[in-house]
């Protein structure tokens, strides 16, 4: 990896960045500055793109499993149930 | 399977919390089938073991119920049940220690994760296959597996994940972008063999 300059900003200081930039907690000049080097520089804007990718899939596939199997729930439930009835 | 989706009860967290302060016990079983499913997807990566998991999940939940008196109305619920789990699983695997995270520069993440390699898109190609995505979440310490688990799937905000895991914001944007890092780098070397990781170059 050829580390370059671009837009004033540094490959290394956008990859430093990406996690913020992903997460929309970068200020307004931030964002602009990543974002000016991006446009400029590919091998930033591809990692960048996928990258952010991976992040979306995190959400999208694993927020859904594993379920929560009925037996746990109703032993769960039985046992909040028995620990009242100590009380 | 439980659905929690299900779930049609328009009460707020925060209203079934202040009842069940009050005694009362079916507003509580609302938030258990609400919340109880994120608890022990926390509490089984945790532990690593679906037996100590469910204990961990009771734990938490009869913890909950003791305390619910004490719950601060500005936090959220979930934030504070997902506090109380972790705490709870962390008793139990105590004996194991804790894991000690490699201290790599960001740059050389970057690297292994295909920064600057010729097909970054391996990494967004990988992400989209669940099995591949959790056999990189496997390969990873239970400290990024956390923060992922947190941050991305549970969707938590910086400042709610930084309240369950005990450290301030900025630490945890830190520690949340190098655990990116490191799972898009287990992930590139589950599907170019060649790359740093997948020759174990680590």
């Amino acid at each position: 990896m050829k580390e370059r300059r671009v837009a004033g900003i540094l490959c290394s200081e956008v990859l430093a960045l990406l996690s913020d930039y992903v997460d929309g907690e970068l200020d307004s000049v931030a964002v602009e500055n990543v974002e000016s080097h991006l446009l400029g520089c590919p091998n930033c804007e591809r990692f960048g793109r996928n990258f952010g990718s991976m992040v979306v899939s995190l959400r999208e596939e694993l927020a859904r499993s594993p379920e929560m199997q009925l037996d746990v729930m109703a032993r769960l439930l039985a046992r909040l149930r028995e620990s009242d009835t100590r009380s | 399977m439980f659905d929690p989706s299900a779930d049609d009860d328009p009460r707020t967290d925060q209203e079934l919390i202040a009842l069940s302060a009050a005694g009362d016990r079916s507003a509580f079983d609302r938030l258990v089938e609400r919340h109880a499913a994120a608890v022990l997807r926390l509490t089984n990566l945790v532990t690593g073991d679906p037996m100590t998991a469910e204990d961990a999940l009771q734990q938490t939940f009869l913890a909950a119920y003791r305390n619910a008196a004490s719950f601060r109305s500005e936090a959220s619920v979930r934030t504070w049940l997902l506090a109380i789990a972790r705490n709870a699983a962390l008793r139990h695997r105590s004996k194991r220690g804790r894991e000690d995270i490699a201290a790599e520069s960001l740059m050389q993440l970057g690297l292994d994760a295909g920064w600057g390699a010729e097909n970054p898109e391996a990494l967004a190609i990988a992400a989209e296959r669940e099995e591949l995505l959790r056999r990189a979440m496997g390969d990873l310490c239970t400290e990024d597996q956390e923060v992922l688990v947190l941050r991305d799937v549970e969707g938590l905000s910086g400042l709610e994940a930084a309240e369950v895991l005990g450290i301030g914001e900025r630490a945890l944007k830190s520690r949340l972008h190098r655990a990116r890092l490191r799972l898009a780098g287990s992930l590139r070397a589950a599907l170019v063999p060649d790359s740093p990781e997948g020759r174990g170059g680590r």
